[in-house]
């Protein structure tokens, strides 16, 4: 198992182990923005910057993405690595200016403010993370919305920027962006939940019993056409004593609660944007790519 | 109606054979779309997208990250203009500009009179003869302000080689 | 372009029979025109020309293979070219009314048409062939040996001159691994701007693990300024398809991937030409000439995108996505083109492979310096007399390569700066002009080699408003998805702007270098990484012309606009009254047969007066 140096201190990780992993073990805290477990890690945001120090020379890398596959040395806290962080910060912040979640993060780096103008025009403070279309993607199996354009006309939208055709209002991207620029809205009038900036709609289910409205239609009927049931093991529980039933039943859900720990709904991060607690709940939690 | 529906399924699965449904050949595919239909519309990148099985949020990605792409319907003309390095140095920034101003037209668009499309792009190769404009594939070199407005002026309005194609 | 026989190549000494077949067909003596119907030459009209002397050709009942397609040469300015055999001889700019006076004169006659011969400028010597005139004589042509030559979408004309021997070579006589350290020995590097060594490259291929593998041709030759690889794949695309197979057979590839520019069309055509002819001869597909090798070639073009031609983002367009690049930790050979090891080489890397193997790699090796081996083939454009194509050994001087090919400077103009490297290399000026060009001692000045653009600048070009071209272009072009290189590229170029209009503020120099050396730092790819280098090669070269646009509100080169001054020539004035008549502020005064002059405290530097002025009275100061 290669080791991490990480500002001095010694961590063994497995051999693949990204460096921000190594951090984590360190206890080491390194600002990030477009990483999140349950999804892939193109390491777009640049803010994760650490100084990797290759004896003869150092080299500025992204620590979410790097492979530790052999001994190597790393600085988080050299001004090289702190001065390109608040270099990106600042950039950022002069694209995304009226973000708060943005400018806490900010201050925590030691950015007060941006010395830059805006001159990138943006659609509410969105930093294109691109968190939203990788959980899409990857972990609904939707891609209902995608990135769009290149360079400065890049941008997040749901395809001719019509409503989302595919968008099962399962709310999962304003669960995780950072900085707050997807809202869920309910139409209460309607009974219809709302992704803005989507404009994508999707209609409520109201409980039978006292109405109260919790997923949306789409985001149970997918529950439903991807949850099997198993008739057979049905029977057999039946068979069973309480007592043995609540056993069996405690087996199945260690795997639910793994899947949940990764999406950070025990313990581990919260999804910021949200104000605490999601409405509804991401349906699945397995990687998928739609299409290939 | 019907028969122009079934028509434009034909020609979305002609092209999927013709690249063996491979979509690491989705450029090629979408260029040829847009070779026989004039643009992208939506419908025939819907059918497309489901023929491949891929969402739709990938070929939106797709066309509107290449430049060759275009969404809208183009001109009876199409008018490249190249601003590479050379070309630039050569004045094609001013050409450009008198093209935007005169003709009402933006880069990547269309005149007010669907007269013609321009696009302008980065380096034709053609360095030696800079500047260049490409019209309907014609290469002219060696081009000014002048020479170029008289060139576009003198496009006739009735179908041109763009359309053509479009029509068949 | 017939192909005598369709019959599969069976064995190495099937292409040769074929070869002696074809050579024993054409007398050396025999007569022939070849037009060139390269892309400069036929936006000249070349192909007219083609056709008029296959028409004459026709008409005196000679046979049609007398008259012949070639590719490129090189010398694109002085198109269109037309080489007359027997003798070799090099007419240039030939239009349609010369036809008849050449057939009638040199094919018929035997005679030269003397005012379609290269003259130099200089010394007004003519030169009846190529090889008199300055700009090939210092060339050493092993990539474009047979542009010009070659009818391109004939594959027995390259057949003929000995194609494909190379890989009947290495197929029959050489293991992979023979190859593999044939091409380590010659010291090649790749020619598409990364300068990495192509045997490693292939060694590393080799060793990942994983199947299949790919080989992959970069032609999305994305530099403006740049048309090296336009001209080999039209010229000569056999070379490249040639290279691509043996590389494939060392590496153990079975498929190979060309990805074009959508930008070149006739590239396109030829190749896929090419291939089928390819195809039909057995030197594609399954068990090429009875080796049990097989090995299958697909183009793939662009949909137009400059960061196409990075690596990763050329792979991610193969598999239909956007043109995004990736972070290279895992290297694609390893991890590529669907995850799997891939070796992917520029267009000109692939065409030095054949002659490689048939002459050998220390031949190879005593080409050029010590670490930059071989020729290169650079677009030598701009401000300089002679543009075109030129291969030259690796390690001749800038001085060489601008001054005995280029001819110097166009106009009588003083010589300023050079430009190599696209937009990813820098500025190179006058007291470099002795530097000798390789991949080390090019991104020693502060530039680089790139895929081999050199643009040639005189003293009227303003180097900030160059500074400023390449950072919109590479706005432009910038991919958009990491922070730096998105949000950096339009900080810059604001500043910029700001500078060019006369708007700069103290400071913004370094606050150039500031985003320039955080671009370098934490931009995901290449074209992020070099994005400043444009700015930063112009600042250290021409830090005075940053100063004045900024401090004194001036433009020294006379070119960014408002920011110098109109005034008239009182000498040249013949007061006829136009400029005074179309200048939109009244701001100058004068009558008949009095010299005008310009109220500066009124003019608003419009330019209007010198546009109008038929006399170049107006000039700028």
């Amino acid at each position: 198992m290669p080791t991490v140096t990480i500002d001095s201190y010694p961590v063994e990780v497995e051999a693949g182990a990204t460096i921000l992993d190594a951090a984590n073990k360190a206890g080491i805290w390194i600002p990030t923005l477009c990483y999140h477990p349950a999804v892939s890690h193109p390491a777009i945001c640049r803010l994760c910057m650490v100084e990797l120090d290759r004896g003869t020379w150092k080299q500025l890398v992204t620590a979410c993405n790097y492979p530790v596959r052999r001994d190597i040395v790393v600085s988080v806290s050299s001004e090289a690595a702190a001065g390109a962080r608040r270099g990106v910060m600042e950039l950022l912040l002069a694209r995304a200016p009226e973000s708060k979640p943005l400018q806490a993060l900010a201050r925590r780096i030691g950015v007060e403010k941006t010395p830059y103008p805006a001159v990138s025009k943006t659609q509410r403070d969105c930093i294109l993370c691109g968190l939203c279309t990788a959980v899409c993607e990857e972990v609904i199996g939707r891609a209902a919305i995608g990135f769009s354009g290149r360079g400065q006309t890049r941008a997040v939208s749901a395809p001719f920027r019509q409503p989302a055709e595919n968008c099962i209002g399962c709310g999962a991207c304003a669960a995780v962006c950072p900085v707050g620029t997807i809202q869920l809205r309910f139409h209460e009038k309607e009974g219809e939940i709302e992704i803005s900036p989507f404009k994508t709609r999707a209609k409520m289910l109201a409980c039978k019993q006292c109405g109260a409205r919790v997923a949306s239609v789409p985001v149970v009927e997918e529950a439903l056409r991807k949850a099997k049931i198993d008739w057979k093991k049905f029977k057999e529980i039946t068979q069973l004593c309480a007592k043995c039933r609540r056993k069996a039943a405690a087996s199945q859900l260690t795997d639910v609660a793994a899947m949940a720990s990764q999406l950070g709904y025990l313990g581990g991060r919260e999804p910021v944007a949200s104000g605490g607690k999601s409405k509804t709940r991401p349906v699945g939690g397995r990687k998928s790519r739609a299409g290939k | 109606m019907a028969k122009d529906t079934v028509a434009k399924e034909e020609l979305i699965d002609d092209i999927v054979r013709r690249y063996d449904a491979d979509v690491g050949m989705l450029i090629p595919m979408m260029q040829d779309l847009q070779a026989e239909c004039g643009y992208l519309q939506v419908d025939q990148l819907r059918r497309l997208a489901g023929r491949l099985d891929l969402p739709l949020s990938r070929l939106y990605a797709v066309a509107t990250f290449y430049a060759s792409f275009r969404l809208s319907p183009k001109g009876r003309h199409e008018v490249t203009l190249c601003v590479g390095t050379v070309c630039h140095l050569k004045g094609a920034g001013a050409i450009s500009e008198m093209i935007q101003k005169e003709f009402q037209v933006e880069a990547g668009g269309t005149t007010p009179d669907g007269l013609f499309s321009f696009q302008p792009v980065n380096c034709v190769g053609a360095c030696a003869l800079a500047p260049v404009m490409i019209v309907d594939g014609k290469y002219y070199d060696g081009m000014g302000p002048d020479s170029v407005r008289k060139i576009l002026r003198g496009l006739p309005m009735e179908e041109g080689a763009a359309e053509r194609k479009a029509r068949k | 372009m017939t192909v005598a026989t369709t019959k599969r190549l069976l064995s190495p000494a099937d292409l040769q029979g074929m070869r002696e077949e074809l050579l024993a067909r054409e007398s050396p003596s025999a007569k022939c025109v070849r037009v060139c119907i390269g892309t400069g030459c036929v936006a000249k009209g070349s192909r007219r020309v083609y056709e008029l002397f296959a028409e004459a050709t026709k008409e005196v009942g000679a046979k049609a293979e007398a008259v012949k397609c070639v590719g490129c040469h090189g010398f694109c300015e002085r198109g269109p070219i037309v080489v007359i055999q027997p003798g070799n001889v090099f007419y240039q700019r030939v239009e349609e009314p010369d036809v008849a006076e050449i057939f009638r004169e040199t094919v018929v006659g035997g005679r030269v048409v003397e005012r379609l011969l290269y003259q130099d400028a200089a010394t007004g010597a003519k030169a009846k062939t190529a090889g008199e005139i300055p700009f090939y004589k210092a060339q050493q042509r092993i990539v474009l040996a047979h542009n010009g030559e070659i009818d391109p979408t004939n594959i027995e004309d390259y057949i003929a001159v000995g194609g494909y021997s190379a890989l009947a070579k290495a197929l029959a006589t050489m293991t992979p691994e023979q190859v593999l350290s044939e091409v380590e020995r010659s010291g090649l590097r790749g020619r598409g701007g990364g300068g990495f060594p192509t045997g490693r490259k292939w060694r590393s291929c080799r060793d990942a693990h994983g199947s299949p593998k790919y080989v992959i041709c970069n032609g999305d030759e994305g530099d403006p300024g740049a048309f090296m690889d336009r001209s080999v794949m039209e010229g000569n695309p056999h070379a490249v398809i040639e290279g691509m197979i043996i590389g494939a057979y060392a590496i153990g590839s079975s498929l190979g991937y060309l990805y074009v520019r959508n930008e070149y069309p006739l590239a396109v055509q030829h190749l896929r030409h090419a291939i089928r002819q390819a195809r039909d001869l057995g030197l594609v597909g399954e068990d090429i000439l009875g080796s049990g090798f097989s090995f299958d070639i697909r183009i793939n073009r662009g949909g137009g995108a400059f960061v196409c031609g990075e690596s990763t983002a050329l792979m991610a367009s193969l598999e239909g996505r956007p043109g995004e690049p990736r972070a290279k930790y895992v290297h694609t050979v390893e991890h590529g083109l669907w995850d799997k090891p891939s070796n992917l080489n520029n267009v000109e890397t692939w065409a030095n492979v054949p002659t490689i193997i048939n002459r050998g790699g220390d031949w190879f090796a005593s080409i050029g310096t010590a670490k930059s081996k071989g020729t290169k083939v650079f677009s030598l454009v701009g401000e300089v007399v002679n543009t075109g194509l030129v291969e030259v050994p690796m390690g001749m001087t800038l001085r060489r390569i601008i001054y005995d090919i280029g001819g110097g400077v166009k106009n009588g103009k003083a010589f300023k700066a050079v430009q190599t490297g696209g937009p990813s290399g820098g500025c190179i000026p006058t007291q470099f002009l002795d530097a000798r060009v390789d991949f080390e001692e090019l991104t020693k000045l502060g530039s680089m080699m790139g895929s081999g653009g050199m643009i040639v600048m005189s003293e009227d070009t303003c180097m900030v408003n160059i500074a400023r071209y390449f950072t919109n272009f590479l706005r432009d072009e910038s991919c958009g998805k990491c922070t730096p290189c998105r949000e950096g590229l339009a900080q810059m170029l604001y500043i910029l702007d700001h500078i060019t209009h006369g708007e700069g503020q103290p400071g913004d120099i370094e606050r150039l270098e500031a985003l320039g050396e955080l671009l370098a730092g934490t931009a995901l790819c290449a074209l992020g990484k070099t994005a400043a280098n444009p700015i930063l090669s112009t600042i250290r070269y021409f830090r005075d012309e940053y100063d004045a646009h900024i401090m004194d509100k001036r433009c020294p080169a006379k070119q960014c606009r408002g920011l110098f001054r109109y005034s008239i020539a009182v000498e040249l004035c013949k007061a006829c009254g136009l400029c005074r008549k179309h200048c939109p502020v009244d701001a100058i005064a004068g009558e008949k047969k009095v010299p005008h002059v310009i109220d500066q405290q009124k003019c608003t530097r419009c330019g209007m007066c010198l546009e109008k002025c038929p006399f170049n009275a107006v000039v700028k100061v």
